[in-house]
């Protein structure tokens, strides 16, 4: 037996053992890799995790409460499209503007993340009142929502956002774009909700036993709607930040963002099995793959070499969470 | 006790599961502070008659009066809304998080920031810790999750749980499965002590001097109908046995007519 000072610890180490795999890559990409270690990179990493990380926030919230929601990626391409198309000036963008023009911002944010809302209420819906399987319910949305982007952008693109919306990625804030702070805001107010409110903790232990749950007098059904919802307000925040950047819209938008989203999940210690997890893990997943992103980049080697790391690094994660789990049994 | 209107009344409870007849029109009362010792075979459909009380099924038919109103839940949290609290045999944790949060599962204290309610962990550590010293029974952290707990300890969490939250009516379907000799008789205890404050309690067992130890009453179900409905000092548990296995029945305890068949 140890003592539960030792065991106190050994549990911190574990539950954040995926920053510790990011503060070790980090020091061995600077070390190894040339013009790796300046604020420059670390900086563009961050931004770079923007769109994925806020995605994932969405994602490991569904996936904690014991679900699945492969949508995300189409619904932020479908958010970001049509911002492009209401706000931006160019190509298929209509340039919509407002007087004062200051309100394009919050105008167009309200509308992004109420398209993603209504595609997660579909998507709620369908699994919890007409109790259909989520993988199948949101790989159908994956599909269809793609394609409904393709159709109403006719496959053409919409640039060039007014500026007072772009300034949002390009204004820094202690060397960071704004865009990439409001990831980072999401992360805390999200990880505060899981940690500190009822919602969160309800949450949690319906991945963990669905039916304890509803016999303790929780309302399952609303919980888990709602957390499809917000999965979709969230991807149409990502696809309005997506928008910002390339101040614009294209057809094929974020594509492939949902394996990485899925793998900064995995990777950060969310449990396919639902009830384990922990945003600030998922974040620091998402900042670990684009930082060994850049680093293949800066190496000059060809992008697929990231895919192929990736691919083994979830395994990593998967085979990790049986050792972690290994290790609680050994402990309790 | 004495019946003027009872706390619970089950008039003619049936439930079929497609083609099985799991009750075939249960009736019987429960008075305050009365403990009913709900006996009978495996599948004799005793937890299906809990769950029923509880909001967890739909009966197929059949009426139930609770405090004086007629009543049917339709969901656990109506159940618990009323004053019932439930111990299922499966138990019902959520083992990927702490004691704690299981104690409190549902009923959080929250204090509200700017709207927004906020776990109270300190306050919700220290009643768990109460109720835990309380009744003598012995868990390693209480921020442990309960994944990592023995059968007995589960099981006693679950039993301190409905202690704490009291209510009118408590349900306990098998709860001393998985206890130790100490923990038992803590137990038992412990249902004396609840019912002694006028709550009403159900608690199903399939060992009889259990059922004795602790029961004002036997109800006997076999094969989903009363077969005996006696009061404690009435009876023996030979003769429960008998009921039991089909061997005698003897009617309500509380009409004077017992029905006798078999
Ligand atoms: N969900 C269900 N679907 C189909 N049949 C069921 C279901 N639940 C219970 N039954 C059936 O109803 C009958 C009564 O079951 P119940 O669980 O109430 O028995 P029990 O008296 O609690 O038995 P035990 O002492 O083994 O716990 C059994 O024949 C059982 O197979
Ligand atoms: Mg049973």
């Amino acid at each position: 037996m140890i003592s539960s000072r030792q065991r106190a610890l050994v549990e911190f180490l574990l539950d954040n053992l995926v920053w510790i795999m990011l503060a070790i890559v980090l020091a061995v990409f600077s070390l190894t890799i040339p013009n790796y270690f300046q604020i420059g990179i670390f900086v563009n990493i961050i931004e770079q995790s923007t769109f994925v990380g806020v995605m994932a926030i969405g994602l490991a919230i569904v996936v904690i409460a014991g679900n699945m929601d492969l949508s995300i990626e189409s619904t932020m391409a479908l958010s970001a499209m049509i911002t492009g198309i209401l706000f931006a000036s160019h190509g298929i963008g209509i340039g919509f503007t407002t007087t004062p023009a200051w309100l394009v911002l919050p105008l167009s944010l309200g509308i992004a993340v109420a398209v993603g809302a209504v595609i997660g209420a579909l998507n709620a819906w369908l699994v919890v009142k007409v109790r259909m399987n989520a993988f199948i319910v949101t790989l159908a949305a994956f599909i269809w929502v793609r394609g409904l982007v393709v159709a109403i952008s006719g496959g053409r693109s919409a640039q060039d956002l007014a500026p007072e919306i772009r300034f949002m990625a390009i204004e820094p804030f202690l060397y960071i774009p704004l865009i990439a702070w409001v990831a980072i805001i999401c992360f805390v107010i999200f990880t505060f909700i899981m940690r500190k409110t009822p919602f969160g903790r309800h949450i949690t232990m319906i991945g963990g036993n669905a039916v304890a749950t509803f016999r303790a007098g929780i309302r399952v059904d609303r919980l888990v709607a709602i957390s499809f919802v917000l999965a979709g307000a969230i991807s149409g925040l990502a696809g309005w930040l997506l928008a910002i950047r390339t101040s614009g819209a294209t057809a094929n938008l974020g594509v492939g963002m949902l394996f990485n989203a899925f793998a900064a999940v995995v990777i950060g210690g969310v449990s396919l099995k639902g009830g384990i997890g922990q945003l600030p893990g998922v974040y620091a997943g998402v900042l670990l793959i684009y930082s060994i992103h850049t680093a293949i980049n800066l190496m000059g080697l060809p992008a697929h070499y990231t895919q192929m790391i990736l691919g083994g690094m979830v395994l990593a994660a998967v085979l990790l969470d049986t050792a972690k789990l290994q290790i609680r049994q050994k402990l309790a | 006790m004495t019946e003027q209107t009872p706390l619970l009344r089950l008039d003619n409870i049936t439930r079929n599961f497609g083609a099985i007849e799991a009750l075939r029109g249960v009736s019987f009362d429960i008075a305050r502070g009365e403990v009913v010792a709900l006996l009978g075979d495996n599948g004799a459909g005793k937890s299906t008659l809990v769950k029923i009380i509880s909001g967890g099924l739909e009966a197929s038919s059949g009426r139930m009066i609770f405090d004086g109103e007629e009543r049917m839940f339709n969901s656990p949290a109506e159940a618990k809304a009323a004053g019932i609290e439930t111990v299922y045999q499966d138990l019902s944790l959520c083992t990927n998080v702490d004691v704690v949060a299981n104690f409190f599962m549902g009923r959080e204290i929250v204090k509200r920031c700017f709207g927004i309610p906020v776990l109270q962990e300190k306050a919700m550590y220290d009643a768990v810790e109460k109720a835990i010293t309380n009744a003598g029974t012995r868990i390693p952290s209480l921020r442990t999750n309960v994944e990592h707990l023995s059968g007995g300890q589960r099981q006693a969490i679950e039993l301190n749980r409905f202690v704490h939250w009291g209510g009118k009516l408590v349900l306990l379907d098998e709860p001393f499965a998985a206890l130790g000799v100490e923990q038992t008789r803590r137990g038992l205890e412990m249902i004396k002590r609840v019912a002694a404050q006028g709550i009403g309690v159900v608690v199903i067992t399939h060992i009889m001097a259990q059922a004795f130890q602790v029961a004002d009453r036997m109800v006997v179900i076999r094969q989903g109908k009363v077969a005996g409905d006696v009061r404690r000092e009435d009876t023996s548990p030979d003769e429960v046995i008998r009921m039991i296995t089909g061997e005698a029945s003897i009617g309500r305890a509380q009409e004077k007519k017992p029905q006798l068949h078999a």
